[in-house]
């Protein structure tokens, strides 16, 4: 359980915080994970008065504060017309199937990367732009890094924000049993102006993976297939997974090529 | 810690503990308008605040982080009107709109409901309909299905910008504009509409106005009404719901909203194995941890044999309970009971006792169940068996039903068509968790303050569990936040009780979400094999049915469930010509014991599983012999003045008796469904089942009907009593348990009508089981009949008394009045001649003046019928052929409940229903891994529909008068479970020739459908 609760002012006093052993002191955002922890007993450092809140376009790319929350970000998107079309539609259309608008509400940018699971739509979007996640101290990580091997970089004690590419074109798709229900398959396809193509899928395990990062789209569906040869559990066959990952992968880039890139 | 909150404008300084969260600071500081829905990732909303002008979850966040912070809880938007001299501005527009569009049912998430459309609203002057299901997204409602809800926002947003809103019960309008013109309301019936006993006959008064102010979400269903309706100054109309100014303020109405000093936390420590004896048991540590008010294992409280049912005596089933045993026989089955003085010590005693387990082989497939050498899940001595039960082999209950003879039907049809089903268990998912509350009266009598759908049953049942006499128990059934059959369970009552004894104290027991999912009940899972015989012109000749249904691990409802499967499913079509007088119709099912949590009741009560059978092979039956779907239905149906085919042969475990069933107003419910459907321009149509530019998208049309019954004949009674006040109001005392149906309100519906009084004259409460009349509680679609027709007897004796004062107080010594000769109407009772008393002068005379007396009446009712209701039901849906992802857009729902009551009550039942046989249909189901333990463990998970995803919704009522009832009421309230599923099951069908013969139709299902179908 929770046994102590700090909110501190600055960085370097959050980053003290943090340092503390017994209990050990975790970052807090939003609270929709921490609040429901019972085990072990933890200390929270809460991370609302240090002004990570913020959104910044940076030529080619957006950077968004650690607090920042989703539905704060999904705001940001409404309103970004700016954005290339595809990126900003589907960033908005996983961010609203990620949690309800009241989780949203609460719910950070970092906390959602640190907590996902692999049905996350929004983090398979967000992979899929390749994003780096910035952490206090100056040091910089792929999130393709970062998720398959989360408690490697417990080292890193706060992350600050979140940089992603703009410059690409972003889809999305997805099967559920019904239209706002939690991704059995989700699939995301980034290709940027020089044909570089990034594919992730979700909807199964720990977390979103990336299956392909070329420099054109070809093979993108068979490496969609692949990475899901045996995805198997106990929301979907393998063979299920493994089909419609391809079909998702070849619909997207079918219509990307017929519908031109919108960049 | 210190933290300081402005809630709802007033600084709050409290001191709280790190780990508390906001929502448990709020209730604790008395704001019991931020509910509790038991969820553990923040999924039902319930509990929404606004933080800053954000509506947040208080469960989701720690009370520390919102220090400094704004608050909003309901407990700041409006108030009742008049309060003495104290006058208030009133309910706020949005909570009035709320109250007027019939937009509470349970009322439990109706606080979160209010503040989400609040916010919309101050954030939007003019939403859209899409912005108000996003604005109430967060938010589960498992009663009214969102529509009116939806409708209530947009209307308070239209009044707010000053625009002309027509009302809803067609009294003055609100708001500045032109007349309403005639429109989505009652509507005449069509003039072709033969009358005839019972029939609808076009009405001569105009059509009530349109009251929508947007197309899409529809707030009162069309009626096509009976002449007998048209003579009604009450019943009939939408009347606001007696309890929805309390709930819309979000009101302490609730269980949990209840405060006691001392008050114990329980909390169960459940087996994680599903068989098992209980070889070692150790709690002195838990015992010893400071905080601890009681431990207690099988060993420590009395053995007693019994069936958590909620049925009337006697219960129609096996008894095979115990509070605690010493086997366990399910993941998730008790160990034991703690009581605590905080639910974290609680938690930390449930960690502390030792228990070592003597694993035993389980039963988890119900195929296996009876196979030889199965292990016996129920080896108790004590064991009572009900019937043809037989706990050797796992068998629950046993039920062997032969109409005529379906060996000679099948010899006589041209053609036999088999086919195997399957439908999967499913939860309640009532937003309010289950709830008790138990502790010592002044007087050392129990009080057990309950969410119970049964509290008269609960108090007969828990006597000799608890060893007290019925008379020193009190059941006490506030508000309930919705239960759908699955608290007509008496399965919690016990632990807090019995932990009330042990210590003395008050103790509560709340059920977490979880527990939901893996310690309660749920709708039985079964497994059907069909087989019918038709002639080559469509005449059924046969019709048979195996159900091997899934009881969990103990046997409650098993039998009258199953029962239920084929006296409803396999009743509908009974074949044309000579099979109308003599079906050959057989039902044979085995009930059986598994170690996986328990099925029980739940809305539909096994016709559901049964009409997913029934429904789908009618389809496939009508398509392999290229007939029409719905005269091939409606050709074998049953018509009015036939015998009900199963009521000679069963009676949920009692003596079946013959029933003729007198109004069937299916053949007109077909028929205006299929034109709200738009059946003729889209079945059938090749280009309306394609969309364009989407070659992987194929939509399709489905149909299915449906008939369910209406209480359980010569068994379950209800009760009422009415006394009149000095002001000429009435107290209606009703066992009847509204759990949100609207019931109560409905109920003074007809005693106002017998009294000619308004319903705002009715003070209306239930239930008690101190206070109020027996009624044997909710379920079997009965409240309406059964106690409407307990209310309206104790109206009539009322009134009768009334009508003798009023004769007297008219009469003179030149003109005599007679008491018959006197019409109740309008508060007064008026002579012949127009002179007249009021009610109140009646009462002041009756109480204080002369030949006093206190009037009032009581009434009982039991009911020799059960007439069923009937309906068709049709579904529109868009499939994914690549995926088999399917999205339903549509749902019409034609209906025969008997004439209406309150068309606003009854349309939110069918709108509720049939959404929650939509989750049932595409996404709801339970599944458990080989040891017995629960996939589904939240509702995330367990994802049922929000608002932001829904279809749309219509309802049409077509009125038949009911012969057997007053007021010519049938029931209504299960009917809507039993239609969708199978309706767009046959829409999947017609849009890709899928045949999805296990439910729900996920994704995989429908892709694995298809490649059958192209192989």
């Amino acid at each position: 359980m929770i046994t102590s609760y700090y909110r501190p002012e600055s960085l370097s006093e959050a980053l003290e915080r943090l340092s503390q052993q017994d209990p050990p002191a975790v970052p807090l955002g939003g609270g929709t994970v921490l609040s429901r922890q019972r085990k072990p007993d933890i200390a929270v450092v809460d991370l609302q008065r240090l002004g990570l809140d913020k959104i910044e376009q940076q030529g080619q790319a957006l950077s968004a504060g650690a607090t920042v929350r989703l539905q704060q970000l999904l705001e940001y998107l409404y309103e970004a017309k700016d954005l290339p079309e595809r990126l900003r539609g589907a960033l908005i259309k996983s961010l609203e199937l990620e949690a309800t608008r009241n989780l949203r509400q609460v719910a950070t940018l970092a906390g959602t990367v640190v907590s996902c699971g692999g049905r996350s739509p929004f983090i398979t979007a967000l992979l899929a732009l390749d994003p780096k996640l910035e952490w206090a101290g100056g040091e910089e990580v792929p999130l393709g890094d970062y998720l398959p091997l989360r408690e490697a970089f417990a080292h890193l004690k706060l992350m600050v924000g979140v940089r992603f590419s703009i410059n690409a074109s972003l889809q999305f798709e997805m099967v559920a049993r019904t239209p706002a229900d939690q991704p059995i398959v989700c699939a995301a396809v980034a290709r940027w102006p020089s044909g570089r193509t990034r594919v992730t899928l979700g909807g199964y395990g720990k977390a979103p993976v990336l299956v392909m990062d070329g420099p054109e789209p070809g093979g993108a569906a068979v490496a969609a297939r692949e990475a899901y040869r045996n995805a198997g559990d106990e929301w979907a066959s393998a063979e299920y997974r493994r089909e419609i990952a391809g079909k998702l992968v070849q619909r997207m880039l079918q219509e990307s090529a017929a519908g031109g890139e919108v960049l | 810690m210190k933290i300081t909150l402005k809630v709802n404008g007033d600084v709050k300084e409290w001191d709280i503990h790190p780990n508390d969260t906001l929502l448990q600071v709020l209730r604790r500081e008395g704001f019991m308008g931020v509910k509790f829905g038991g969820c553990q990732e923040g999924e039902c909303g319930a509990c929404s605040v606004l933080m800053d002008g954000r509506l947040v979850n208080s469960c989701m966040m720690l009370a520390a982080q919102a220090d400094g912070h704004r608050i909003e809880t309901i407990e700041a938007v409006g108030q009742h009107p008049e309060q003495g001299w104290k006058k208030t501005e009133g309910l706020s527009v949005l909570q009035q709109a709320f109250v007027e569009s019939g937009a509470i049912q349970c009322g439990y998430c109706t606080p979160a409901m209010i503040l989400a459309g609040l916010n919309l609203i101050n954030q939007t002057a003019d939403p859209t309909e899409e912005q108000v299901r996003d604005a109430l997204s967060p938010i589960l409602c498992r009663c009214t299905g969102y529509q009116k809800p939806v409708q209530a926002i947009l209307r308070a947003a239209a009044i707010l910008r000053g625009e002309y809103v027509p009302p809803v019960d067609g009294g003055p309008a609100v708001g500045e504009g032109p007349q309403a013109e005639p429109g989505e309301g009652a509507e005449p019936a069509p003039a072709e509409w033969l009358g005839g006993p019972g029939a609808p006959e076009v009405p001569s008064e105009t059509p009530a106005a349109s009251t929508q102010v947007r197309p899409k979400t529809h707030l009162m269903p069309q009626i096509w009404t009976t002449p007998e309706a048209a003579t009604r100054t009450t019943v009939g109309r939408p009347e606001q719901k007696v309890d929805a100014v309390k709930l819309v303020q979000g009101k302490p109405a609730f269980t949990d909203d209840f405060e006691i000093r001392n008050m114990l936390v329980a909390k169960v420590l459940r087996s994680p194995v599903a068989h098992a004896r209980i070889k070692h048991i150790d709690v002195s540590k838990a015992r010893e941890l400071p905080g601890v008010a009681a431990v207690l294992t099988y060993r420590d409280i009395p053995r007693v044999v019994h069936s958590t049912a909620g049925q009337s005596d006697p219960i129609p089933g096996p008894l095979d309970t115990f509070s605690l045993d010493q086997k366990v026989r399910f993941v998730g089955d008790r160990v034991a009971l703690i009581a605590a003085e905080t639910e974290e010590t609680a938690l930390k005693a449930m960690e502390l006792i030792d228990v070592e387990y003597e694993e035993l082989p389980a039963v988890i497939d119900s195929r296996d169940a009876m196979k030889p050498g199965a292990p016996v899940i129920h080896d108790e001595p004590e064991y009572v068996p009900f019937g043809e039960c037989d706990p050797q082999r796992n068998l629950a209950a046993e039920i062997r039903i032969d109409i005529g003879s379906v060996e000679k039907g099948f010899e006589e049809a041209d053609y036999i068509f088999e086919y195997d089903y399957e439908v999967p268990k499913v939860q309640q998912a009532h937003i309010e968790p289950h709830v008790v509350i138990t502790y010592w009266d002044e007087d050392d009598r129990l009080v057990i303050r309950s969410s119970t759908q049964v509290p008269f049953h609960a108090r007969r049942i828990l006597a000799p569990v608890l060893g007290l006499p019925v008379k020193r128990i009190r059941v006490i059934k506030p508000r309930i936040g919705g239960g759908f059959g699955g608290k007509q369970e008496v399965m919690i009552e016990d632990v807090a009780a019995h932990l009330t004894i042990a210590t003395g104290r008050p103790v509560r027991y709340e059920y977490t979400r979880e527990e939901e999912f893996t310690a309660s009940r749920s709708r039985h899972p079964m497994r059907i094999h069909l087989k019918t015989g038709v002639k080559k012109d469509g005449t059924i000749t046969a019709n048979e049915m195996y159900t091997l249904a899934d009881t969990g691990a103990y046997g409650c409802h098993a039998l009258t469930v199953t029962g239920n499967t084929g006296h409803k499913a396999m009743a509908l079509y009974v074949g044309d010509g000579p099979y109308r007088q003599t079906p050959n119709i057989r039902f044979y099912a085995d009930i059986v014991y598994t170690n996986t949590p328990p099925s029980g009741a739940f809305r539909g009560y096994g016709v559901p599983q049964g009409f997913w059978a029934v429904e789908r092979q009618m389809e496939k039956i009508a398509h392999e012999l290229n007939l029409d779907p719905i005269e091939f239905r409606l050709k074998n149906a049953l018509r009015s003045g036939e015998l009900h085919p199963f009521s000679t042969a069963w009676s949920e475990g009692r003596e079946p008796r013959p029933e003729i069933i007198h109004t069937v107003g299916l053949q007109e419910c077909v028929r205006q469904g299929m034109i709200a459907a738009g059946w003729e321009d889209k079945y059938g149509n090749e280009a309306w089942h394609t969309v364009p530019g989407k070659p992987h998208l194929r939509r399709g049309i489905g149909v299915a009907f449906a008939m369910h019954g209406t209480a359980i004949p010569y068994l379950d009674m209800g009760g009422a009593s009415l006394k009149m006040n000095d002001d000429g109001s009435f107290n209606l005392l009703v066992g009847a348990t509204d759990l949100g149906t609207g019931s109560d309100t409905v109920l003074a519906q007809m005693a106002a009508e017998v009294l000619g009084i308004p319903v705002e004259d009715l003070i209306v409460y239930s239930s008690d089981t101190d206070f109020t009349p027996f009624d044997k509680g909710a379920y079997a679609s009965s409240t309406t009949y059964i106690s409407g027709a307990a209310v309206t007897r104790a109206a009539e004796q009322a009134a009768e008394r009334i009508r003798i004062r009023a004769a007297k107080m008219l009469s003179g010594d030149d003109h005599q009045v007679r008491p018959e000769e006197i019409v109740l109407r309008d508060r007064k009772a008026t002579a012949p001649d127009g002179r007249f008393v009021t009610m109140a002068q009646i009462a002041h005379d009756s109480l204080h003046h002369q030949d006093q007396e206190q009037i009032m009446g009581i009434g009982s009712y039991v009911s020799p019928a059960s007439p069923p209701p009937f309906a068709a039901q049709f579904a529109e849906v868009t499939v994914d052929v690549e995926t088999g992802q399917v999205a339903v857009d549509r749902l019409v729902m034609a209906v025969d409940s008997g004439v209406i009551v309150n068309p606003l009550t009854a349309s939110g039942q069918i709108e509720g229903g049939m959404t929650q046989a939509l989750g049932y249909a595409v996404s709801e189901e339970m599944v458990f891994d080989e040891k017995g333990r629960a996939r589904e463990r939240d509702l995330k998970d367990y994802h049922i529909f929000r608002a932001n995803e829904m279809p749309e919704l219509t309802t049409i009522f077509i009125e038949t008068f009911e012969p057997s009832h007053p007021f010519g009421v049938k029931a209504l309230a299960e009917i809507p479970l039993d239609g969708a599923a199978p309706a767009i099951g046959n829409a999947i069908f017609d849009a890709c020739g899928a045949q999805v013969d296990v439910n729900p139709a996920t994704p995989e299902r429908v892709w694995r459908a298809l490649r059958a179908r192209d192989q």
